[in-house]
Order: C-alpha cells, then sequence, then structure tokens
C-alpha cells in the first residue's frame, strides 16, 4: 500500500484527495463560517437601530429559522402579531425589527443590537400616529419575552428540519445543498445552542418576571462570562435612555453608578449582548477612524447616544402653570436633579433614598474586579467598573417619556411618584404606549393597557415602590405646577 | 445456461431498466412541469389567466393556493348540491358561454395535475343590466359587486372536507372524453385527495374565526382583505384578537385606471403608496406566495390595468344639468377627490390620496382598525430576499380620499359599501337606507347605484345589508348632505362623467 502510494498514480491520488479535501474545506468554511462585511447603514441613527454591534457570530439566529419560528409557534408568543407581540418595533418599510441587525456568517444570522432596549414608541392619543424615539428607554420590548420565545421554540419537539424547513419553502427556495445543510448542521446546532442559552438563564425563571421594558443588566454578564458564584439577587430595572449620554468626564452610569466612564459602558453592553471579545477586538482596532464607513460600530454608537437629545415635550404645556413649577422644582429637586448643582450625578446612599436595593445588592465588589480583569490585554480593556452603596441623582432629560419611574419601573406616573409610598399603584400594566398627560407617563390601567400590557406587581422581589419621598408633601397646586415644570425637561 | 440465453436475458433486463428509469424520468417531469394556460388576448388573460395562485412547489406539502384541483372543484357542485343548489353562479361567479371555468379562475399544470387558482377578475370584474329582462353586461375592472366572495370560500372549504369528496368519487366524475390525460390519472390514485383534505383542514383552521357568523359576514361585494392575510401568511391566532379587530369587511375596489394612482394612498386606509406592492398584497390574498407567484403574469395585467379607461357611463346624460353639477362638485368635492379628468390622469384637488383622519370623515372605523402596526411589521417580511420584499406599508389612523373615476359602476359606496346609491350618500347619514340589499345587478340610472330592495331572484338569494351591525354603519363623510335637492341631483347627474 505505502510503496503505491509513493508511486507515481499514488502521489497524483494524494494530491487528488488534499484537493477535493481543500474543496470540501472551503466549501464548508463558505457555508458555515465566511463572514461578510455587516451592512452599512449611511445615517448614525440607522445604524444605531438596524446596525450590527457584533451579537450574530455567538447569539445569532440564522434568518430563515427566525423568520419562520413565530409562524410555527404562535403558541409561545403573548399574542397574535409575530414578533411585534413581544413589543418589537418596526417602522419604515425596514425588513428586521428596530434593535435586531441581520449578518451573514456562513448564512445570514439575526440577532440584537443596543436599540433593541432603547427606543421608546409613545402616542399622544389613540388614534395619534406613533412616534418612535431613538435613544429612548424601550417601554414596550420584552427582552426576557423574546429570549424564551426562543426557547419554548427550541424546546418543542416540533423544533426539527422537517417542520421547519417546510415552512421557510413557503416564504423563499432554498437550495438543495442549502437545504442538506439547515437540515443537518444549521437547524440542530441552532437547536442545541438555543438550548444551551436557555440553560445558561435558568436562574432567571426563579426571579420575577423582568417585563417589557425591563431586563437584568448584568446577572447574565456576571454568572457567564465573569464566572461569579451563582447568587439569588434580582437585577431587574427599567433600561435606561441613552441620549444626552456624553456628559462630564467621570460622570456615573447605570442605576447604581457601577462605571464611570462612558467608552467602557457602551463596550461592556455590547459584550452584555452577545459581541465576541474577538470581534470586539477588531472593532476597537477601528475606534480613531474618521470616516463613518470605516469607523468602529460601537464608535458610531458612542457618538450617536453622545449627540442625542431628548425629544421635546408632544403636547402644549402651560407655560403660567410651569413657572410656578419651576420654583417648586428649584426648592424641591433641583440639587440633586439639574446639572451642575450640588449633587447632580452623585451618587445617594441606599439608606437616604429608600428605594427597593435589590438592584443594588446584584452587583459586588468581586464582580467588578472580575470585570475589570475581563479584558486584560485587550486594547479595550476595562478600569472603570466599582462598587457603589446607592443610586445615581440622574438627569431628568426627556423625564416625560421615561415612565414608569424609579430605577425598577416600579411607579407608573409623575403624579404617583409625587405621593407617599403607600399611596402609589401597588399593581399596574406596563408595555402601553398610550401618553396620560395629566398624570405624566403612560396610561398603565383599563382595557386596552392589559390587553397589550403586563401585570407589575410591586410586592415581588425587586419590585418595590418605596423610597424617594422628595416633594411627596406639597401641596395638590405646587404638584400639578411641578409636573407641568417637569414636561418641559 | 447457454450464451444466447444469457445475452437475451441480458440485454432484457437492460431495456426493463431502460423503461423503467424512463417512466420515472417521465413522471418527475410531469410533477415539476409548471404550466399555465397562456392567453393572447390581455382581457382575456387577465379574466382566465394565472397569476400562480394555484398549490405548488412540494407534492407533499404543497404551498399556495385556495381553491382545490380543477377536476375537484369542478366536481365539488354536483356532489355537495344540497350545499349550494344553484353551482358557482348563484354565487356571483360570472360564468361565460365558452368558458368552462367562471372568471376569475384560472388554469395551471403544477404538481401533476391540472390546478386552478383565483385571478384578479374574481374580485374585480362586475355585472351590471338595464332592467330585470335587460342581457348582463360584463364589466372588467369593476368591483365584482355581486359576488359573494366569503361563501364561496366556505362551500369550497365544506364540501372538500366532505366525506362524499373522495378520490373515488372524484374519479368516477372524469368525463369520458376530454378527461385527464393517462398521468394525471395515476397522480390522482397517489392521495391527492387526502393531501387536499389535510390542507384544506390546514386552511379552515386558520381562518376558522372569520367563518360562520362568529363575525359579521361579508355579504356581496366585500372581503376582509387583511384578517385572512393575517392567519394564512403569518399563522397568526385570530381567536386571540380582539373582536374589533376581525371585522375588516370593505367594498372591492376598481382596478381600472392605476397609473395616475402611483403615489397616492391605496387600500380604504391609505396604507400603501405603491401600486406594484399593493397589487402583489392582492395577489397574496387570491392564493399566490413569495415562491409560487407568477410575477410575469401578474406584470401583465398590471401593464393592462395601468392605462384601462374607467367604463364610460352607458346610459343618457343630461349634459346641461350636469355642467351645474360640475360648479357644485368643484365647490364641495373636488379637493379631496378631482373630477372628471381624472381618468384623464388629471388629480386636480391637493388632498386627492390623502388619509382624512378618522375623527374628520367619522365614517365606519372598523376596517381601520383591522390593520394594526403588529400587521405591517409582519408584511414588511414578505416576499424575503427578493426585489418585491414589501416596503411601503404603514398603518394610517383614517380613510383615503379615493379618485371617483368610473364612480358610477362602483356601487354601493364608502368603503364598507353601506350607502347604496350616490344620491343616498347626499342625505345626511340618519336618512340613508337603514338596510338595504346587495348583489342584485339591475341599475338604478335615476339614483345612480343598483336597485337595492330586491332579495332574491329566480331562487338567488341576495346579501341583506344591515347597517346597524358592526363594520357596518353608514355614518360620516357628510360631505354635500346639506345641499338642495335640487344640487343633489345636479353633483349625482355631473358624476355620471367620471
Amino acid at each position: 500500500m505505502s510503496s503505491w502510494l509513493r508511486g507515481r498514480r499514488g502521489r497524483l491520488f494524494v494530491a487528488a484527495l488534499a484537493v477535493a479535501g481543500l474543496g470540501i474545506g472551503v466549501v464548508l468554511w463558505n457555508a458555515f463560517y465566511r463572514e461578510r462585511p455587516a451592512p452599512y447603514f449611511e445615517s448614525d441613527e440607522d445604524h444605531f437601530l438596524y446596525g450590527s454591534i457584533g451579537t450574530e457570530a455567538q447569539n445569532g439566529v440564522p434568518y430563515w429559522i427566525w423568520l419562520v419560528l413565530p409562524r410555527i409557534f404562535p403558541e409561545f408568543l403573548p399574542g397574535p402579531g409575530g414578533y411585534a407581540a413581544l413589543g418589537l418595533l418596526s417602522s419604515g418599510g425596514h425588513e428586521l425589527p428596530i434593535g435586531l441587525s441581520r449578518v451573514t456568517i456562513g448564512v445570514p444570522r439575526v440577532s440584537i443590537n443596543c436599540a433593541f432596549c432603547h427606543t421608546t414608541s409613545v402616542r399622544t392619543a389613540p388614534d395619534a400616529p406613533r412616534l418612535l424615539v431613538a435613544g429612548g428607554p424601550s417601554n414596550q420590548t420584552s427582552t426576557q419575552g423574546y429570549l424564551r420565545f426562543l426557547f419554548a421554540c427550541a424546546s418543542d419537539p416540533r423544533f426539527t428540519a422537517d417542520v421547519i424547513l417546510a415552512e421557510i419553502a413557503r416564504n423563499h427556495r432554498l437550495s438543495a445543498l442549502e437545504r442538506l445543510s439547515y437540515r443537518l448542521v444549521i437547524i440542530p446546532r441552532t437547536r442545541k445552542k438555543l438550548l444551551e442559552m436557555k440553560d445558561q438563564y435558568a436562574w432567571a425563571d426563579r426571579n420575577p418576571d423582568w417585563g417589557p421594558g425591563r431586563v437584568d443588566p448584568f446577572n447574565p454578564m456576571k454568572f457567564g462570562n465573569l464566572g461569579q458564584t451563582m447568587d439569588a439577587t434580582v437585577g431587574n430595572s427599567d433600561t435606561m435612555p441613552v441620549w444626552n449620554a456624553g456628559g462630564s468626564e467621570g460622570r456615573a452610569y447605570h442605576w447604581d453608578g457601577l462605571n464611570t466612564s462612558l467608552q467602557e459602558v457602551v463596550l461592556s453592553s455590547a459584550l452584555g449582548d452577545g459581541t465576541t471579545t474577538r470581534w470586539l477586538d477588531r472593532d476597537f482596532a477601528r475606534w480613531n477612524a474618521t470616516e463613518s464607513r470605516e469607523m468602529a460600530s460601537l464608535r458610531r454608537v458612542q457618538n450617536y447616544i453622545g449627540q442625542r437629545r431628548p425629544p421635546k415635550y408632544p403636547l402644549a404645556v402651560d407655560a403660567g402653570l410651569a413657572a410656578n413649577g419651576a420654583a417648586v422644582y428649584k426648592a424641591q429637586c433641583a440639587e440633586c436633579h439639574d446639572d451642575g448643582a450640588k449633587r447632580a450625578g452623585a451618587i445617594i446612599p441606599i439608606d437616604e433614598i429608600g428605594t427597593d436595593p435589590s438592584r443594588l445588592a446584584m452587583w459586588t465588589a468581586s464582580a467588578a474586579t472580575a470585570y475589570n480583569a475581563y479584558g486584560q490585554g485587550h486594547a479595550w480593556a476595562f478600569k472603570a467598573f466599582r462598587k457603589t452603596n446607592g443610586y445615581v441623582a440622574v438627569s431628568l432629560d426627556g423625564i416625560w417619556l421615561r415612565a414608569p419611574y424609579l430605577h425598577n419601573g416600579s411607579v407608573p406616573t409623575l403624579a404617583d411618584l409625587l405621593e407617599p409610598p403607600e399611596a402609589r399603584p401597588k399593581r399596574f400594566w406596563r408595555g402601553f404606549d398610550l401618553l396620560d398627560s395629566v398624570r405624566v407617563g403612560f396610561v398603565s390601567a383599563g382595557a386596552e393597557a392589559e390587553r397589550s400590557g403586563t401585570l407589575f406587581d410591586t410586592n415581588l422581589p425587586g419590585n418595590s415602590n418605596a423610597g424617594h419621598t422628595y416633594g411627596t408633601r406639597l401641596s395638590p397646586e405646587s404638584k400639578r405646577a411641578l409636573m407641568e415644570y417637569l414636561k418641559t425637561r | 445456461m447457454r450464451p444466447e440465453l444469457a445475452r437475451i436475458l441480458r440485454w432484457s433486463l437492460l431495456s426493463l431498466g431502460l423503461a423503467a428509469g424512463l417512466l420515472v424520468l417521465w413522471f418527475l417531469a410531469a410533477i415539476f412541469a409548471d404550466q399555465a394556460v397562456e392567453y393572447d388576448d390581455v382581457v382575456e388573460h387577465f379574466k382566465h389567466g394565472s397569476i400562480g395562485s394555484e398549490p405548488g412547489e412540494s407534492l407533499l406539502r404543497p404551498v399556495g393556493g385556495v381553491l382545490p384541483p380543477y377536476w375537484v372543484f369542478k366536481a365539488l357542485p354536483s356532489i355537495c348540491r344540497d350545499k349550494l343548489p344553484g353551482g358557482y353562479a348563484s354565487l356571483g361567479l360570472i360564468e361565460e358561454q365558452g368558458h368552462d371555468l367562471p372568471i376569475g379562475v384560472s388554469r395551471r399544470r403544477r404538481l401533476g395535475v391540472d390546478q386552478v387558482g383565483l385571478n384578479c377578475a374574481v374580485c374585480h370584474t362586475g355585472t351590471l343590466r338595464d332592467s330585470p329582462s335587460a342581457p348582463r353586461r360584463i364589466v372588467v375592472g369593476m368591483p365584482a359587486h355581486q359576488l359573494d366572495l366569503q361563501r364561496f370560500v366556505e362551500f369550497i372549504l365544506d364540501c372538500t372536507l366532505d366525506n362524499r369528496v373522495t378520490a373515488e368519487n372524484i374519479r368516477g366524475r372524469f368525463p369520458r372524453s376530454g378527461g385527464p390525460s393517462l398521468m394525471e390519472r395515476v397522480v390522482y390514485r397517489l392521495g391527492v385527495v387526502d393531501r387536499l383534505k389535510i390542507q384544506t383542514l390546514d386552511l379552515r383552521n386558520r381562518i376558522g374565526p372569520l367563518l360562520g357568523d362568529r363575525v359579521p359576514r361579508w355579504g356581496a361585494g366585500r372581503v376582509d382583505t387583511f384578517n385572512p392575510y393575517k392567519a394564512i401568511q403569518f399563522n397568526w391566532p385570530l381567536e386571540r384578537l380582539p373582536l374589533s379587530e376581525l371585522v375588516g369587511a370593505s367594498d372591492f375596489p376598481s382596478l381600472w385606471n392605476q397609473k395616475p394612482r402611483e403615489g397616492l394612498h391605496l387600500h380604504w386606509d391609505g396604507d400603501n403608496d405603491s401600486v406594484d406592492e399593493r397589487n402583489l398584497s392582492a395577489g397574496l390574498g387570491a392564493g399566490i406566495t413569495p415562491v409560487t407567484a407568477d410575477h410575469a403574469n401578474i406584470k401583465r395585467v398590471r401593464d393592462w390595468i395601468w392605462t384601462l379607461p374607467p367604463p364610460k357611463y352607458p346610459y343618457p346624460v343630461d349634459m346641461a344639468l350636469a355642467a351645474r353639477g360640475a360648479a357644485l362638485y368643484g365647490a364641495n368635492c373636488v379637493a379631496c377627490h378631482a373630477d372628471h379628468r381624472f381618468k384623464d390622469g388629471v388629480v386636480s384637488g391637493d388632498r386627492v390620496g390623502q388619509v382624512e383622519p378618522i375623527e374628520r370623515i367619522g365614517t365606519d372605523r372598523h376596517r381601520l382598525d383591522s390593520y394594526t402596526e403588529a400587521f405591517a411589521a409582519n408584511q414588511f417580511l414578505l416576499f424575503p430576499d427578493s426585489p418585491y420584499r414589501f416596503t411601503h406599508f404603514r398603518k394610517t389612523h383614517g380613510y383615503a380620499n379615493h379618485p371617483l373615476d368610473g364612480i358610477w359602476a362602483r356601487a354601493p359606496y364608502l368603503h364598507n359599501g353601506s350607502v347604496p346609491t350616490l344620491r343616498d350618500l347626499l342625505e345626511p347619514p340618519d336618512l340613508r337606507p337603514r338596510a338595504f340589499y346587495r348583489g342584485y345587478d339591475v341599475f338604478d340610472q335615476n339614483r345612480v347605484g343598483f336597485v337595492s330592495d330586491v332579495p332574491d331572484e329566480n331562487g338567488r338569494q341576495f346579501t341583506r345589508y344591515d347597517t346597524a351591525v358592526p363594520g357596518n354603519g353608514n355614518g360620516g363623510h357628510v360631505y354635500g348632505t346639506k345641499l338642495a335637492d335640487a344640487e343633489k341631483a345636479a353633483i349625482v347627474e355631473y358624476m355620471k362623467t367620471f
């Protein structure tokens, strides 16, 4: 045998085998690994809404599977409507909802970006057009609902090549080779990957639901990449607005101010969304490029949220009343909430502020140390993670659009926030986008709010509506004036 | 074995194998053949040609389509005579001499058998008569005001699932001559009817909440455009939608003169401003899918309706009266609806094709509410990875101001067909008819519309339209209702010239 191999015909055979092997390798690489450039969006806003932040390689669901899952498993969605039933927002003829990007890595894959949690939907009247505000806190989108939907699909015995390919065939003609690779590799691997993720998120099922507009922002990272011991903390909190994200050096970011660098916040948030360090290295190498086509994707995001401003209150404001309110504000609120004031942006100790401590307790000194060590050896390595002992006195820019209020979204309107905790609603509905211009917030009761919303129960761990009692003893007139003034912030 | 014998054996085995191979090839060629019946004349193409709405793609899991294969479609009325004594014509489908299928039903060879599908003409060809005894006029591009599409679909579903519809029964009804080919007979023995029942069951399960009396019936001349689409294309569980969203029935529109409509807000609620996208979306309702659509044949219809003129009013017009009406129309209507010159492409009026907010127009809001942001989001995913992907749809908050070309042939009026004649539309809502009949095709030259007080004719029942039923409200659009009777008559006379 070996002598035959050394012969002329043998050498030819080996060469042919090598060529064939190489060919098969190229085909396989092309079918499963070849990464094509992410689609380029001209405007920074479209890049923020639809552009890739590199989460597809790790968490991307193959596009054709993603497309048909809601049609195969509508019973795992909270209602009819496909992904829109989870509060995902689509607009302007864009194929994918806001917050999802599509990149081809072998096959086209769909995964999330920053806008998934940072775009607000609001209507000023039931028949008014919906206004979508990029950079606002997502009041409708259910991040956990999206994950759970994918997990439920993957757990179902119908998640098979036969069923999925049959549904794809109603929409698109895959080639025979593509069908084969979906049948043998893509579909089984997607299922496996989703089931692995389901296991990784098992801890979240022991905690209260996030609900629309909320996430547990750090526990996934803490228990995952940072290798922290599993604990029973509840980090559930409102997604924050990312407009005016620039601010001054040393500004405290996140509800508890656990980081002080915008760049680190942007990069680490991407990691939290599923971006790989390999992708981050590549992106970071283009951080200082000046042409937007050359520029790092996350740098474009950072630039966008740095200059993004909140929208003006869309209805009429009673100027006289607001002027009275300005005086109330100056006396009651400005010290902590006025830019440049003494305690603006400061961390108010938890004993003083008295709001729900769960989100604060979720983050530990050990986790901060681990995150600062996580990027060692990478050009983007972090150093600004820290442990604090309170919640940040945040700026109130665009506050009319940031309901429900407090870090955990436990108070539906500004009017309710100005009531003593025991008088605030104990249960209300979140996720409805109709503006309540009287109480300032979103409508949180009634048939429509129940239909498109999710019940929020302040008795559950992490959901307390206590604390922040400032202004609760004002006269009704002063409260009305103050709320009118806050519409102008 | 003797060598000759071995050779003969070898040869016979070889030829047998060859013959079997050829047979398989022939069979595969028949299964994969996709051949529409083509028509040279474009009007015939419109009336009978295929837009690709026949099932296709896979023998085991056919994609698309609403109707059963040709020989089943032909046999259903005789098998289920008790469910449809008058045949397809009694539902308002138009049968013509020399055609074995009604207008709007196309024929195409797919998956090894002759299939039938719906095309544009089924909902967009109307009939009218000058008097009960006059011959029927067929007007292409006119709303099919006489067609009860919902009863048609219900009959197809019910009868296909009827126990009397079996493969044996269908085969037994093949005609002695002119029946299916040998190959087609073979395919019919391979479980075509059984699979048809499974697909039909799936379709009925999906649109079930829209059938029967669970939501107000569409009745003659109307269709719920988007709710079946939610279930068929996207598999939304309709039973979980609020009932108010399921009441979407509205009138068929006319198809003529599309060119000046490009860029106007189309559909009753103005949800799209691209004629091509609107066309393709309507095709989905007829049963095409992103993979089975025949884009070339659709384009042929599209190019023809682009410039198809609206039909001329076939009766005398009092031109002096019409001239007085023109002035009144100019003062009261033109800003939103353009005038008689729209048929020549003249768009006069700055609100033509714009969406009028629902608070202002005040007409029944159910059709508006049947279209939602969530639905638009799903539509953006149709025709994925193709140049046809939908990008123009949007949720609106009112009804669009439509041009009135050929308006005389577009009765009943308003988006839900709640007002029988033009003259009635110029009355205040409380004086408009509360209940009337739809589907009868004798024309009322006096009030302009169809005679609306005839409940049945020769055993054929027409639709009783009750304006008190949700979705059927005849309120709103009060423009011109305060004019004097003589002025109203003049406007109506003028509108005959559109």
